[in-house]
């Protein structure tokens, strides 16, 4: 009999994406917890090659005996053992809209996927409860090579491509949750993109947590070859559940020379997930690497994506955004290793808590002796809404190249009161004027975003203003 | 020969020390060495103490007993108003009661407890000055001390109180020659009144195999003012710990510092600012210029407690590379618990000297060397203008003389 | 070869699939043997975090590190998987009998 849980007490009623589908049934559905024979019947079930099972039995036993992180946020009430590890709704992945079951359907329906669909798509790789079920490629793509696949279908289709790149960004003792991921990933996306071939289109997929104590692993690795592009988006919600949810995905991107990769995630999770996730890509040189990160929902969010910038002139940068409202706990940030001469980078956080709300940015630059001509530039803005919410910065760099310029400013302030009274003035209530102030605030990062998602957003901040104020 | 206990720190030498004190001065010394002894020592684990090592610390070196004496020069007029300006031991024997009130009477952050409590317990140098209520002592108060030769750990505790409305300015000035393996463990006391105004300078200029460990906790009361400056030049390893608490409310607070390191030596500072009353204020800047191979670290907290309205803090942290095996680590942090402040902010950089700089001071007919040193000075300016006192930034200046020339150069 | 020096373990007490610390000349090195009998030396330090590769596992032709799982080519010195990023110096091994002679050259 499982302990109430004082996240049930929580969870917000007013929740607009709060509902699960009565109606869904889970097949495979194992029973809980996690051992040795958990992670050798995924492997089977999936039908992998030996390397891969014995990864990951090897990740496994890195897992057990590595300990918790104690810094960060509060992850004393996971327990690992009450969590569901593999689900799946069908056998197969297909790729017309009209082949996917009623009932995910439905779930997707209400999520407004077939809008997305008409236009902006060139493929959806749609999750749900860890299985790839709905994917289309468009014929565009597929004649200029691009490979767009779960990551399962990835892996039995091109596994020489698995073999040479998985777990070279994060392997499997990175640290605790990549060793989790490493054992029991399902799902995600592999994308392969060819020389000098740009998509044009942002490539997309959505998931969801839909089972009670389903752990979400999914697994993404994408390579842009030499002078290619891409730009990935996953923007996720997840109905709210009494029980915690864990959230522990590993994104792997290797950008070559002359390449470009944005990756774009706006997560909403709902207050009861914990969202651990580990996020690397590695930069050739001339190579791009973009990270476009939002955390607005889960309970704690602890997600810093990387950048290893391996060759001249390689430039990475990570735009953040994160809210947390009472309750929440957003721990994140970026790292940028500078490992090559020349190469640059810019981080630029913008954090916004209220209620009892606490955001925190964590970020790291590191720079190698020999990377001469390197420059760095942070910029972590907060906004402190109300008086019990809180805010931290740690920004750690490592500088141990002299012939570099590498700078990190933060700033944390609360809404001006004069701000707020000439709004007012203008006839705004307090919430409408709030809230625009808080948009402008992130106005930087979220012109970034995809139309959809920028709009997504600024609701959102509306929904969060409203729940504040008054 | 100086004249060293036959161990670092331990009964049978704090027995030594304690020889001839008055009974509630060995109280206080045993008490804080059970504290030092329950209190485990620095590990990794603990943020600040993960960019020094202590494993080389030299601990074999005898306490010194019979450390040099500064001489505390003191108008005899300021005296007869109840000025104390003296070193720590004779100040206990002559004003035993005042001492008593304000000596090992404060904790300190955690990181820094196991030195704190080391000097408390086993000081044997320091200096005493105490500024009673409504008085102010014009120019500089200067302690300067120069350290014999030797292996030898040395712990010397200074205690600075203002009462209400004091002003005073003061320089510690310490030095020691070459060569020589010697633990050297200063800490200070301060603490500074309601109203009262205080310019705290401490210039080290220790010999290359010293390891300083020190830490300097200041309490800064209602409307106070405070400005600290830390000058490292010398030592090998210096690790040190500042722990600052606005506990009034409206204290002002400025923590400078300037770094001028060389060969190999190793900076780690770690400060704590902790705003806790409203309407405070506290700026932090340290400039460090680092050459050869050496290496700076810091890692500094500006803490805004929920209770503490108002308050304006900004801490900065940067550092010149001079040179390819230079290092610099400048981590400034954020902890921010209430969002009624009213500025609040911190910045770091770490690079080489801009290029541009450089190429025009070379084309002024300076030489490589000059122009690097030109450029050098003019990036300490923004702490060496804040310094008020004259004497004090001639004598600061005139240490960093090596590493970025004499002023008169400047003026040809 | 006078640039050969024999490394403190014999052979014999390295097992295939393996790699141990050895101090030779001074040196630490990450010493070991494939599972396929083939014989290579690295230094024994991971440029990720400073620490010890010696300690770690030997995967095909990698060894591990095993503090964050960084991998190095145990013939080449060459970064396989991050999250170190600069190479180590590689050594040539070879058997004299049961004795492990690296060539520090």
């Amino acid at each position: 009999m499982a302990l109430p849980n004082p996240a049930a007490a929580k969870v917000p009623t007013g929740y607009k994406y709060g509902w699960h589908d009565p109606e869904m049934k889970s097949l495979h559905v194992m029973k809980k917890g996690l051992s040795r024979e958990v992670v050798e019947e995924i492997s089977r079930i999936k039908g992998e090659p030996q390397w891969m099972t014995d990864l990951r039995l090897k990740a496994y036993r890195h897992f057990e005996a590595r300990p918790m992180p104690t810094w960060g946020g509060d992850m004393s009430q996971i327990d690992f053992q009450d969590i569901f590890y593999y689900v799946t709704a069908t056998d197969k992945a297909v790729s017309s809209w009209d082949d996917v079951p009623d009932y995910i359907r439905r779930t997707y329906d209400r999520l407004g996927i077939p809008e997305a669909e008409k236009k902006y798509l060139a493929g959806v790789g749609g999750q749900y409860d860890s299985e790839v079920v709905y994917h289309n490629i468009r014929a565009d793509l597929e004649k200029l090579g691009v490979i767009f696949l779960g990551t399962d279908e990835g892996l039995a289709k091109y596994p020489e491509i698995f073999k040479e790149y998985f777990g070279t960004v994060i392997p499997a003792n990175d640290n605790k949750l990549a060793a989790l991921n490493t054992a029991v990933w399902s799902g995600g996306s592999f994308i392969y993109v060819p020389k000098g071939v740009h998509v044009e289109l942002p490539l997309q997929a959505y998931f969801r947590i839909n089972t009670e104590n389903m752990g979400q692993f999914e697994r993404t690795l994408i390579i842009a070859d030499e002078g290619s592009s891409v730009h990935y988006v996953e923007g996720c919600t997840a109905p709210a559940y009494t029980t915690a949810s864990l959230h522990s995905a590993v994104v792997e991107i290797i950008v070559k020379k002359g390449a470009r990769v944005r990756y774009t995630t706006i997560q909403n999770w709902s207050h009861n997930v914990y969202n651990l996730v580990t996020k690397r890509a590695v930069a050739y040189e001339d190579a791009v690497m973009e990270w476009v990160d939002g955390n607005l929902g889960s309970r704690l969010t602890m997600k810093y994506p990387s950048i290893y910038l391996l060759g001249e002139r390689a430039h990475g940068e990570v735009l953040s955004i994160a809210f947390a409202g009472s309750d929440q706990h957003q721990d994140a940030g970026g790292k940028v290793i500078h490992a090559a001469p020349n190469t640059t980078s810019l981080i630029t956080s913008k954090s916004i808590s209220q209620g009892t709300g606490r955001t925190s940015y964590r970020g790291l630059i590191k720079v190698y002796p020999g990377c001469h001509g390197s420059k760095s530039t942070v910029r972590c803005d907060a906004l402190i809404l109300s008086d019990e919410a809180r805010s931290d910065t740690y920004p750690y760099m490592e500088i141990d190249e002299d012939d570099v310029t590498i700078g990190h400013e933060a700033t944390v302030s609360k809404v001006g009161s004069e701000q707020l009274f000439y709004l007012m003035s203008r006839g705004m209530n307090e919430a409408e004027a709030s809230a625009m102030i808080v948009n402008g605030f992130i106005e930087p990062i979220v012109k970034e975003l995809p139309m959809e998602y920028a709009v997504e957003m600024n609701r959102l901040i509306q929904l969060q203003m409203e729940g504040a104020v008054g | 020969m100086p004249v060293q206990a036959a161990a670092a720190l331990d009964a049978a030498t704090l027995d030594h020390v304690s020889r001839g004190e008055p009974a509630w001065l060995v109280a206080l010394r045993a008490d804080w060495w059970r504290r030092v002894e329950a209190n485990p020592w620095p590990t990794p684990a603990q943020e600040e103490w993960k960019r020094t090592s202590l494993d080389d610390l030299p601990r074999d070196g005898g306490l010194l007993l019979d450390p040099p004496m500064a001489t505390y020069d003191l108008d005899p007029a300021l005296a007869a108003r109840g000025v104390i300006f003296s070193d720590l031991a004779t100040a206990v024997r002559e004003h035993g009661e005042l001492v008593r009130a304000h000596l090992g009477r404060n904790d300190t952050i955690a990181a820094q407890m196991p030195f704190w409590g080391r000097s408390l317990a086993g000081w044997t140098g320091g200096s005493f000055l105490y500024v009673p209520a409504g008085v102010a002592v014009d120019g500089p108060l200067v302690a300067r001390t120069s350290l014999p030769a030797g292996a030898y750990t040395y712990l010397p505790h200074s205690l600075v109180v203002l009462e209400q409305d004091a002003s005073a300015t003061l320089l510690e000035e310490i030095s020691s020659p070459d060569g020589h393996a010697v633990w050297f463990g200063g800490t200070a006391d301060v603490q500074v009144g309601y109203g009262a105004r205080l310019r705290y300078a401490n210039l080290q200029r220790l010999g290359d195999g010293v390891w300083r460990i020190g830490a300097q906790r200041v309490e800064v009361g209602q409307d106070a003012n405070v400005t600290t400056l830390n000058a490292e030049i010398g030592s090998g390893i210096s690790k040190v710990g500042m722990d600052l608490r606005m506990t009034g409310k409206g204290g002002t607070s400025r923590l400078l510092g300037l770094l001028a390191a060389g060969n190999a030596q190793r900076i780690d500072f770690n400060s704590c600012q902790d705003l806790l009353g409203s309407h405070t204020t506290s700026d932090l800047l340290y400039l460090s210029a680092l050459y050869d191979a050496s290496h700076a670290s810091f890692y500094g907290v500006t803490r805004v407690r929920p209770e503490a309205k108002q308050t304006s803090s900004y801490q900065e942290c940067r550092n010149l590379l001079l040179s390819p095996k230079a290092g610099a680590e400048p981590i400034p942090v954020l902890e921010i618990e209430t969002n009624d402040i009213l500025r609040c902010g911190h910045g770091a950089t770490a690079g080489h000297i801009d290029p541009i700089q450089r190429f025009y001071a070379q084309s002024r007919g300076l030489s490589a060397e000059a122009a690097e040193r030109m450029i050098v000075r003019g990036f300490f300016e923004r702490v060496v203008a804040q310094i008020d006192s004259e004497p004090i930034k001639a004598r600061i200046l005139d240490a960093l003389a090596p590493r970025i020339g004499q002023t008169d150069e400047m003026a040809a | 070869m006078t640039t050969g020096f024999a490394a403190g373990v014999r052979a014999s007490q390295v097992a295939p699939g393996t790699v141990v610390t050895v101090v030779v000349a001074g040196r630490s090195l990450c010493v070991g043997q494939t599972l396929d009998g083939r014989w290579g030396a690295i230094e024994d330090v991971c440029t990720h975090d400073g620490g010890d590769l010696g300690d770690g596992e030997l995967d095909g032709d990698a060894v591990e590190c095993p503090r964050h799982g960084g991998r190095f080519d145990l013939f080449t010195g060459r970064v396989l998987a991050l999250p170190p990023v600069v190479p180590v110096k590689a050594y040539p091994v070879h058997l004299d009998g049961d004795e492990i002679v690296v060539d520090l050259s």
